[in-house]
């Protein structure tokens, strides 16, 4: 076991794949000789030399394609998107191939590829730095997508999702990317991908969130205890798809749920909980399902962010609401 | 000439301390803004600070070696002609800017770990003890029933839901009366108020469990068609064969009644003839068959008439059912009937022989299809073969919702009844 | 015609001082007085201390994230010179002098550096459009402006910028090829700084050069010492002539060097050399400008005395920037559409029924 952030965790798993899998190469934009503009892929060019792990042109179709034309044809890419605002021009690539290509071929051809790239906001930086596009995403029909929480997560998360043949969307909170540290196993480990987790278990009411949004809730959730309202706190860890089961079971003992996450309210994850609810345990409900979400705005930059970005304050503010309705 | 004090920026690497390592100015001095101003030792990188303010070094704060905090001051500048108010604006909460290495980024301010972020390790496949909460069971309901539960003021959790799969229906809540749950009725009675009296009438405030037989009466009688059947049934080989089992069962403390075996031949009979085990679902325009054979015994308390169900009747045993019997019946006496013991019945039997009637028009426990009247068993003259001979015959009236069951099938049913009543062993061969 | 003369295709580049401001190619050298080629020199004197003086403001914790231009000072001045008040500037991010040039003032840059982005709006220049981080996508906004200079029949010429790093990214391609079928008033110019953030240019491409680039698309390319201010010069002034005559773009990669850091959070000792940095820091634009007007005896003034008077103006504009109204709820919402849509109008005053309880708690 050892100390790790999440940029660690992550840097572990490629570490451990890279070793144990020869298919594997790993590039993006200054991923290479500098390790990552936030330092994941550290020390891995040095360690595998620079046939697997390498610096590409400034091109995020172009990386994400060439991803695909390699997936296609023996090797296992791990390709790097620098931000989550930068990854729009790759955008036609995975909505129109990537993700298609296993379909297309009616199985002849398989993606196994992983997308990786930090999300969200929370760090005061330029515009493009800040999105949280989960949703546009998780919206395309034949890729996966998974957020952890934890550096424990994090590693788990991304062996399974570079061992998966599916072409999976690794985004990446960088908010937290350093802020938390955990003891993590140092060797191989998995966590099955569409299976969200219980983090702590309550009846009141049912919080839902995923990423940087989990400490902020349970920075929340000590305020519900003092207010004595009983949380069950759930990190889905996997978008799509999602692991209906455990949702709909909380909800069913608890009748509440209230969803946290950064992205735009409008035609968000939210949305896609409540319906979950509907669906799964319409007869259940205590109180309308209530979603936390951002403004249906740009992120605002610095001097504005702090209205934008959801606090445990204002989590607490809901979960209130919809326990007393 | 203003004095301005400026404090050790967290220059962006989660810091909490530096340590001098060399000061580049003294107090005297005249300083630039951009100028360094110290050379500092933090975790992982050593940086010049840079003066913010142009004018004269009035004091340093810290020695070489010294380890101070961030936040702290560092020097205190003299500044010229700046206004009073700007030469105290410092940082009131800078930034944590990216360190050159630790929070490295690119664009942004990281948070980086202090030493007291750790989180505890992952319980992922650890194997998680049960919870040791029970949670209570809630009631299922739409959420326009919860909100007329709400306006009416009712707990929704203590209303009997009639829908499907047990859900409370706005139909339930309307027609919810706590009185259904025993214990309330006797605390409601202590609410009651007399009236005065005087020589002509008497007064008495209606009871709670008054008013509820009133309304459930009345609604029975309203919404369903009441049709009553009249039949006789010879029963000398039944009571030959309770006589021989009594004794047996009140050593072990069973008291067996006729009505043990009658629950049986009912059940029986209802498992042939689904109609009677059934409710008319008008607003969704279907009918509800019941998988269940729950069958309720009208039970008269010093209180009133109470209900309380068998279930599963048919998965019972004649003793078992004779023990439940006596366990419900002990229950309503001792007012201790709970709400799951009052709930969800499909079929109900009513015996009023032990009163002593003999034939009536029992009024059917809405929703269901049917209730079967009990009476006194009596002894007649029956004609067997040619010959006149005493018999025993138990007196039954069948009042069914004609709307569900139609006369042939209520016909056919209280015939299978009775030929299971008059000859048990056929009950045993079904 | 200096595009033939300087082909790209044999690597020829224009270049008119040497490191030391020896004039090398006397017959290309502008006519320029005296005055001007001065109030060049101060103007990126000027540009090289606002520079410094923000990568001093951001150690300090009062500014965020900061990408310098330093080093970049010819182009942008020499361009500055060129462009008049109706032309347009379609800057990347790492364009201050040129900025300035259009009368961009540095309260509006600070500002936006320290998270407002009113620092955007700006106040006094015309034409130029905000800072675009998408990289090479703001190429095909310089398209557009074009034809409708074209369509409009204005006269107006496009200054569009790029990094080395940009000229990989679809947009760029697609942005000259358009540019040549549109045969639209837009000088594209690459500043070739040598590094997208850690990649050094040699992996960016297999090209000879970036302004080769331009041939495949049918437009004219040249590759300019962008170090120096005279060769800049010329080259945006022929190009400028040549947009101005309806004859089309123009491509011109200015080589140059990165003399800072990527940003204020970047670490360059990661992937570049002291060394290296050493050899490119003796093609420094003002070092040579600064000989060049001594050679001549052309400069009389004292550099400290003209910097310490840049720092103060410069200081009293980070002042008035950190000064600025504080952001309010409004400014969240107001900027997205021309009307506010309902569905905004109620998350605002959710968030407001937010903010009471939240004081109500206190």
């Amino acid at each position: 076991m050892s100390m790790m952030t999440i940029v660690q965790a992550i840097n572990n798993a490629l570490d451990i794949k890279l070793a144990e899998d020869k298919t594997i190469v790993v590039y993006g934009e200054d991923t290479g000789k500098e390790g990552g503009v936030f330092r994941v892929t550290e020390g891995l060019q040095k360690k595998y030399g620079v046939e697997r792990v390498f610096d590409s042109p400034l091109a995020e179709s172009a990386i994400v394609g060439a991803g695909l034309g390699m997936a296609l044809s023996g090797l296992r890419p791990i390709v790097e998107l620098q931000f989550d605002g930068f990854t729009y021009p790759a955008f036609n690539q995975i909505i129109s191939n990537v993700s298609r290509m296993h379909n297309r071929s009616r199985g002849k051809y398989k993606v196994p590829m992983v997308i990786r790239f930090p999300y969200g906001g929370g760090i005061n930086a330029l515009e493009h730095h800040s999105e949280s596009p989960e949703a546009l995403y998780a919206h395309i029909p034949g890729i996966k997508v998974v957020i952890p929480s934890t550096p424990h997560d994090a590693k788990g998360l991304l062996i399974a999702a570079i061992e998966s043949n599916d072409p999976v969307i690794f985004m990446e909170p960088k908010r937290i990317y350093r802020a938390i540290k955990q003891e993590v196993a140092e060797e191989k480990y998995s966590i099955p991908l569409g299976k969200a987790k219980v983090l702590t278990e309550g009846k009141d009411v049912t919080v839902v969130a995923f990423g940087a949004m989990i400490r902020e809730c349970q920075k929340a959730m000590a305020m519900a205890t003092d207010a004595g309202i009983s949380v069950e706190l759930i990190d889905l860890r996997t978008i799509y798809p999602i692991d209906k089961e455990t949702i709909a079971t909380s909800i069913k003992k608890t009748g509440r749920l209230v969803i946290v996450a950064e992205a735009p309210e409008s035609f968000g994850i939210g949305g896609e909980l409540i319906a979950i609810a509907n669906e799964e345990a319409f007869l259940y409900l205590e109180a309308p399902p209530k979603r936390v979400m951002g403004f249906d705005t740009i992120v605002p930059m610095a001097k504005g962010e702090p209205f934008y970005m959801i606090t445990p304050e204002r989590i607490f503010y809901e979960i209130e609401r919809t326990v007393n309705f | 000439m203003m004095k301005y004090i400026f404090n050790f920026p967290d220059i962006g690497e989660g810091l909490e301390e530096g340590t001098i390592l060399e000061w580049y100015v003294k107090a005297g001095q005249p300083i630039k803004a951009g100028q360094a101003l110290v050379n500092m030792e933090t975790d992982k990188v050593v940086t010049d600070i840079p003066s913010p303010k142009t004018g004269i070094i009035v004091a340093t704060f810290g020695q070489v070696g010294e380890t101070i905090r961030v936040g702290s001051p560092l020097v205190e500048i003299e500044v010229e002609g700046v206004a009073s108010e700007k030469a105290t604006i410092t940082t009131t909460e800078p930034p944590k800017t990216e360190a050159i290495e630790e929070g490295a980024a690119v664009v942004g301010t990281m948070e980086l770990a202090g030493n007291n972020a750790a989180l505890p390790a992952s319980d992922e496949g650890s194997a998680k003890s049960a919870s040791e909460d029970t949670f209570a069971p809630k009631a299922l309901a739409t959420p326009l029933a919860r909100a007329m539960a709400r306006e009416f003021k009712i707990d929704i959790n203590k209303v009997t839901g009639t829908g499907p799969s047990g859900r409370v229906t706005k139909e339930d809540i309307q027609h919810f009366q706590p009185t259904n749950h025993l214990e309330e009725i006797i605390e409601k009675r202590s609410e009651v108020n007399a009236q005065p009296t005087d020589d002509l009438t008497t007064y008495e405030p209606l009871t709670q469990i008054r008013k509820a037989i009133a309304k459930n009466m009345l609604n029975s009688k309203q919404n369903t068609a009441h049709m009553t059947l009249f039949e006789e049934v010879e029963i000398s080989d039944l009571i030959e064969i309770r006589q021989k089992f009594k004794q047996k069962l009140a050593d072990k403390n069973i008291k067996l009644t006729y009505l043990p075996f009658i629950v049986k031949a009912t059940v029986s009979a209802l498992k042939q003839y689904a109609q009677l085990n059934a409710q008319m679902d008008l607003e969704n325009n279907r009918m509800v068959y019941k998988n269940r054979y729950n069958i309720a015994i009208a039970i008269d308390t010093p209180e009133g008439l109470v209900v309380p169900v068998i279930k599963d009747a048919d998965k019972l045993s004649i003793m078992q059912i004779a023990q439940k019997i006596a366990q419900l019946s002990d229950k309503a006496r001792d007012r201790k009937l709970s709400l799951d013991d009052l709930k969800d019945g499909t079929f109900t039997i009513t015996n009023f022989g032990s009163i002593g009637g003999i034939f009536a028009t029992p009024v059917i426990n809405y929703p269901q299809a049917g209730i079967l009247g009990i009476g006194r068993i009596v002894k007649k003259p029956i004609v067997k073969g040619d010959q006149i001979q005493i018999g025993n015959i138990l007196p039954l009236s069948l009042s069914v919702d004609h709307r569900i069951v139609d006369g042939g099938d209520a016909s056919r049913f209280i015939n299978r009844i009775m030929d299971y009543l008059s000859d048990p062993v056929f009950m045993l061969m079904e | 015609m200096i595009f033939n003369d300087y082909n790209p295709q044999e690597d020829k580049i224009l270049r008119i001082i040497d490191n030391e401001g020896k004039i090398i190619n006397k017959e290309l050298l502008p006519d320029l007085d005296d005055e001007t080629v001065i109030q060049a020199y101060k103007s990126m004197l000027y540009a090289r201390t606002a520079d410094e003086m923000a990568v001093s403001f951001q150690r300090q914790g009062r500014m965020y994230t900061y990408p310098p231009s330093m080093g970049h000072e010819a182009i942008h001045i020499a361009g500055g010179m060129i462009i008049r008040n109706d032309d347009w500037l379609v800057p990347a991010f790492r364009e201050l002098g040129f900025m300035l040039a259009k009368e961009v003032t540095m309260k509006e840059i600070f500002l936006y550096y320290m998270g407002y982005e009113q620092g955007s709006n700006f106040s006094k220049a015309n034409h130029v459009l905000p800072i675009c981080i998408p990289i090479a996508s703001q190429l095909l906004h310089a398209n557009g402006i074009g034809f409708s200079i074209n369509y409009q029949k204005k006269d107006e010429v496009v200054f569009g910028f790029v990094g080395d790093g940009g000229t990989s990214e679809g947009d760029f391609s697609e942005a000259l090829n358009f540019a040549g079928v549109w045969n639209v008033p837009v000088i594209f110019t690459i500043q070739n700084n040598q590094y997208a953030i850690s990649v050094p240019v040699k992996s960016q491409t297999k090209s000879v050069n970036l302004a080769v680039k331009a041939i495949a698309f049918g437009i004219p390319g040249i590759k300019v010492d962008g170090n120096d201010f005279f060769a800049m010069y010329v080259a945006y002034k022929t190009a400028f002539e040549y947009a101005r005559a309806g004859k089309g773009a123009v491509l011109i990669e200015a080589l140059t060097y990165r003399k800072s850091a990527h940003t204020t959070s970047d670490d360059p000792t990661k992937y570049r050399t002291k060394e290296e940095e050493s050899e490119w820091h003796k093609t420094d634009p003002l070092h040579r400008m600064k000989k060049y007007m001594e050679n001549k005896g052309i400069w009389n003034e004292n550099g400290e005395v003209l910097i310490e008077k840049y720092k103060l103006e410069i200081d009293n504009q980070f002042t008035e920037a950190e000064n600025f109204t504080p952001y309010k709820l409004d400014d969240v919402f107001d900027y997205m559409y021309e009307d506010k849509p309902d569905v905004l109008k109620k998350q605002k005053e959710d968030y407001e029924l937010f903010q009471s309880w939240k004081e109500n708690r206190k």
